[in-house]
């Protein structure tokens, strides 16, 4: 088990959550002792900005742009909210000068590396940010598109979450790329696309072209998909779909099991309608 | 790798602490690089995705995936070293083996001569520094060295003048 | 002590001290470098050859480097003499003259006549040889204090005899068998010890705190993992006196109820990995590590487990990483690695030196050890003194001393008669520090006030001809190269701090690039995840800070 999973673990097995009170940006707000500041703030709709974090994942705390500032012991100091806890009394300001200076630095430093992202122009563009005095990161080549902003979400998504461990972090510093092992296709891949759901630039490229599904960025690997027997249509893949099936005990019938959701639902659907009619 | 060889590796290592940095230092050591079948094989073996395996091997300077030549020169580029003129022996080497574009000092990838003879990269610093500046060839450290000294020490090892 | 242990004590003193001339020549990694070996067997072969009563054994090193490679003789009852820049040529010389019982002047640094091992052994070697200059007239040695390298250069690491004899594993049979492990706890915080690893935490707090984590398993580590460039303190602690640290962890094990302690120690020290190796393996067969330590029912072991080349690994929660297979990227702190460190479990890292304190302060008490050193910074400390001054090597002063005795008293200030114009202290984390500065004392508060940092201990000097706007860039070279890459202020922001500084060198920048440069530095060091990014830029800061001159030398108006 790593760390991370030790203290998710730790979390869940907690005693019964204790109220407390957090000032944010001088607003009271209610909170559970220990919960994620971050988290409190979504909640009171007080906007900090974030990118790597997910909610059902322990807190990386990478993309540094959920900073702010708290008072400890008489002083102010910066963490990140997505790691700093609820306490009772605790003071958080999101939008002081010190913190948008930096936040700014920061996403001039995003607008260089990920250039092509929409989103990243946006939230940029929100605090005033439109243009980057640093050198841009274009790659031709790149297969996630010169908007990918090392957040780590799909690579802790597909270990932790999916087990499937399709790509990882490959090399460091700013030489850091997520990729597949020696950059090629990956047969580890389910095809299930969360990494896709859970990109924040949207910079997983994945291509559903009839009877394959090719994950353009993953290096073009392609997940075979399953045919539904009654409409004809791709579905969902059959290495993704076969693997979760088989975690279900008692195993699913034949009609419900090869069948796509559509046809499933109006199977059943016709069904009831029949047994409804049939009984009056 | 023969798959016995890659076991022995394996069992010297009771304790997952420091066991899978350990195996694969010990994987570069027999063969002088990490050849892909090991890795593949030691993802099968010990349980671990193929993808962090990869990711801890282009981690770590230490290990690489490329063949390193017969020889292989590492120029310190301590501070210490730094300050002493570990640069202009760094040239100095460039210029000798034939890579004029020089090595790149933040990425640290090593270079060889394209005959397998000659393998070239700097370290960030041996600990030698009273010594400084410091050029390793094999086993072997060369202190208090200087830029004129860069033909002779290559000399010793079969290298001749407009080899490369 | 157990007889077994006893016997091999007075083994150890008789071959400190034989009847018979005994000589020890300097083999550490740098002394081995240029020249030792070769020394060493030259000593062995013309020994063997022409007969002659005489003991050879290897010893660590003694700290002088620039004198290596440093050979020792003993005569029975006679100062303990040291020979320096020793080649294999002097060979032959020094026979003839250890065979009349005499020792080659024209080669001798300084005589030795009694020395404290300040573990309950106070060696006397004798009187005579009045022509060589006092061990503490020498104006390298005579300013220190050594206690961390009080065994480094004098006695075999390899022999664990050799420590026994001096003292060695005394306090950890103290404590083990006349203190309990509150005890030892006690006397460590009381002691004010701080860690040496740079950051300075008290080390008595993080065991209180470690200890208190009761009915689970807990780790110790030792962080050898030591990549300032600049700073070797470490590894001499290991290859010259590795039991030392041994009975440090012993100590930590026993007051903190740990069992499983690790030496997490980067690739780049193999001699010093085979010491531990080696050292261990003899603290087991001595019944002093492992089971039944001291026949007491104490158990502890120690592991060793290799770095593979990554400075920020020497960073609490990336060192962890490491050990448990993964990349060395750093994680958000909380939890603390005393909450949840290796495996999850409650961790307590220190620093080598750190370690290699605790013996001294058990026996001797932290009255005498608070006694050394200044307030709130007891003890001492060991630098390596390298760059552009002449006498090069490591150097143990009480923590307060002032880089001006360490520069110019010590170190004799610049190696080629050129003016110092600045040091840099605490490696790639600290900063530059103008002479003018120099009567800065050395401790954990004072160089943190000018904007540097003490750090493990590396100071690099450096003379009127360095430029430092290409200092502040060899460092931001050596960071980005280093940066794990998890977070963008260090990922991206020292790539860029990197093009800046070499547009700067270019003669191309703006007055604005050094605007930008100065603004970047700060958000960097803000907001990055981990110590290396938060302490990255300072010797960017630091140069603009007292070398502006030099910049604006090199800007475009």
């Amino acid at each position: 088990m790593t760390p991370e999973i030790v203290s998710v673990t730790e979390e869940l097995l907690k005693k019964t959550p204790h109220p407390v009170t957090v000032i944010i940006d001088g607003r009271t707000c209610r909170a559970n002792e220990g919960e994620i500041i971050l988290e409190v703030a979504i909640r009171e709709r007080i906007e900090i900005p974030h990118l790597c974090y997910e909610a059902s994942l322990s807190p990386y705390g990478a993309c540094r742009l959920c900073m702010v500032e708290f008072m400890r012991r008489g002083r102010m100091e910066m963490a990140t909210s997505c790691t700093l806890r609820a306490e009772e009394g605790l003071e958080v300001i999101t939008d002081s000068p010190k913190i948008l200076s930096h936040r700014r630095m920061i996403l001039e430093l995003y607008l260089a590396e990920a250039p092509r992202s929409e989103v990243i122009k946006e939230l940029a563009k929100k605090y005033g940010v439109t243009k980057t005095r640093f050198f841009k990161k274009i790659d031709k080549e790149d297969p996630l598109g010169n908007k990918c902003i090392l957040c780590g979400l799909c690579v802790r998504v597909c270990n932790e979450i999916i087990g499937a461990s399709v790509m990882s972090f490959v090399n460091r510093g700013p030489y850091t790329v997520v990729s597949t092992p020696f950059l090629e296709e990956n047969t580890a891949c389910l095809g299930c696309m969360a990494c896709a759901a859970v990109c924040p630039t949207h910079a997983i490229e994945i291509g559903n072209l009839g009877a394959e599904r090719t994950m353009v960025s993953w290096g073009k690997t392609q997940v075979k998909l399953r045919k539904c027997p009654q409409c004809g249509r791709y579905f969902a893949p059959e290495s993704l779909s076969d693997e979760v099936y088989a975690k279900i005990d008692p195993p699913l019938t034949e009609d419900i099991r090869d069948i796509c959701p559509e046809c499933r639902s109006s199977n059943i659907a016709h069904a009831e309608i029949s047994a409804a009619s049939g009984r009056r | 790798m023969d798959e016995q060889a890659l076991d022995a590796i394996i069992s010297a290592y009771d304790s997952p602490s420091g066991r899978l940095l350990g195996i694969l230092g010990d994987i570069q050591n027999t063969h002088r690089y990490i050849p892909r079948e090991s890795l593949e094989m030691l993802s099968w073996k010990l349980d671990i995705p193929l993808s962090q395996l990869y990711s801890v091997v282009t981690f770590y300077s230490f290990f690489t995936l490329i063949p390193i030549g017969e020889h292989r020169i590492t120029v310190c580029m301590g501070t210490a070293c730094h300050v002493k003129g570990a640069g202009e022996i760094l040239k100095n080497l460039e210029k000798l083996l034939g890579f004029p574009e020089g090595i790149t000092e933040e990425q640290r990838s090593p270079v060889t001569t394209k005959d397998n003879v000659f393998t070239l990269e700097i370290a960030r610093c041996f600990g030698a520094c009273s010594i400084a500046p410091v050029l390793k060839v094999d086993n072997t450290l060369y202190g208090y060295a200087k830029a004129e000294d860069v033909p002779g020490i290559l000399e010793e090892y079969g290298w001749k003048k407009d080899d490369y | 002590m157990p007889n077994e242990i006893l016997v091999r004590k007075n083994r150890g003193l008789k071959k400190i001290q034989p009847d018979i001339p005994r000589i020890t020549v300097g083999l550490a990694t740098c002394g081995a470098a240029i020249g030792a070996t070769a020394v060493y067997d030259r000593l062995k072969e013309r020994i063997r050859e022409r007969n002659l009563e005489v003991i050879l054994v290897p010893t660590g090193c003694i700290g002088y480097c620039r004198e290596e490679p440093i050979v020792a003789i003993a005569h029975p009852k006679k100062p303990l003499v040291l020979l320096h820049r020793v080649t294999p040529d002097d060979v032959d010389d020094i026979l003839d003259a250890v065979s009349l019982g005499t020792v080659p002047f024209e080669k001798a640094l300084c005589r030795i006549e009694g020395w404290n091992h300040l573990m309950g052994c106070n060696l006397n070697y004798g009187r005579g040889f009045e022509d060589i200059p006092l061990y503490d007239d020498i104006p390298f040695f005579g300013h220190q204090k050594k206690v961390i390298l009080r065994d480094a250069g004098l006695i075999n690491p390899e022999d664990i005899d050799e420590f026994l004899a001096v003292g060695g594993y005394s306090a950890a049979w103290q404590a083990l068998s006349s203190m309990n492990s509150d005890a030892v706890l006690e006397e460590v915080e009381k002691s004010g010890l701080r860690g040496r690893g740079g950051a300075g935490f008290p080390a008595g707090l993080k065991w209180r705190i470690t200890k208190e984590k009761v009915n689970e398993k807990k780790y110790l580590i030792c962080n050898a993992d030591e990549g300032d460039p600049g700073a070797y303190m470490n590894r001499n602690e290991m290859e010259s006196d590795p039991h030392m640290l041994i009975e440090g962890m012993i100590l930590g094990a026993y007051a903190m109820d740990i069992s499983e302690g690790l030496i997490y120690i980067r690739a780049e020290y193999p001699l010093a990995i085979r010491r531990l190796k080696h050292a261990i393996k003899e603290a087991k067969e001595c019944g002093i590590l492992g089971k039944n330590i001291f026949g007491t029912d104490f158990f502890f072991d120690i592991q060793i487990a290799t770095g593979a080349g990554a400075f920020v690994c020497g960073e609490s929660t990336a060192l962890v990483a490491s050990i448990e297979g993964r990349t060395g990227r750093p994680t958000p702190r909380p939890p603390r690695l005393t909450d949840s460190g290796l495996w999850g479990r409650p961790t307590d890292l220190n620093n080598v030196e750190t370690w290699c304190n605790v013996p001294v302060i058990i026996k001797n008490g932290s009255d005498w050890y608070k006694s050394i050193g200044a307030p709130k910074n007891a003890g001492t400390k060991v630098f390596s003194l390298v760059g552009d001054v002449e006498r090069v090597g490591l150097v143990e002063v009480p923590l307060g001393t002032t880089l001006n005795t360490i520069v110019f008293d010590i170190g004799n200030g610049s190696s080629d008669g050129k003016d110092v114009k600045a040091v840099q202290t605490g490696g790639p984390s600290g900063g530059c520090i103008p002479r003018r500065l120099f009567d800065t004392t050395v401790d954990f508060e004072s160089l943190a006030k000018i904007g540097s940092i003490m750090g493990s201990g590396g100071i690099v000097v450096m003379d009127e001809d360095t430029n430092m706007v290409d200092i502040a860039r060899y460092f931001i070279s050596f960071a980005t190269g280093e940066s794990c890459g998890k977070c963008i202020p260090c990922r991206e922001g020292l790539k860029h701090t990197l093009i800046l500084l070499n547009k700067i060198l270019g003669g191309k920048a703006t007055p604005e690039d050094l605007d930008t440069l100065k603004s970047l530095s700060e958000t960097i060091v803000e907001t990055s995840l981990c110590g290396l990014g938060n302490s990255a830029p300072n010797p960017v800061l630091t140069t603009l800070a007292y070398f502006r001159e030099e910049y604006d030398a090199l800007v475009k108006s």
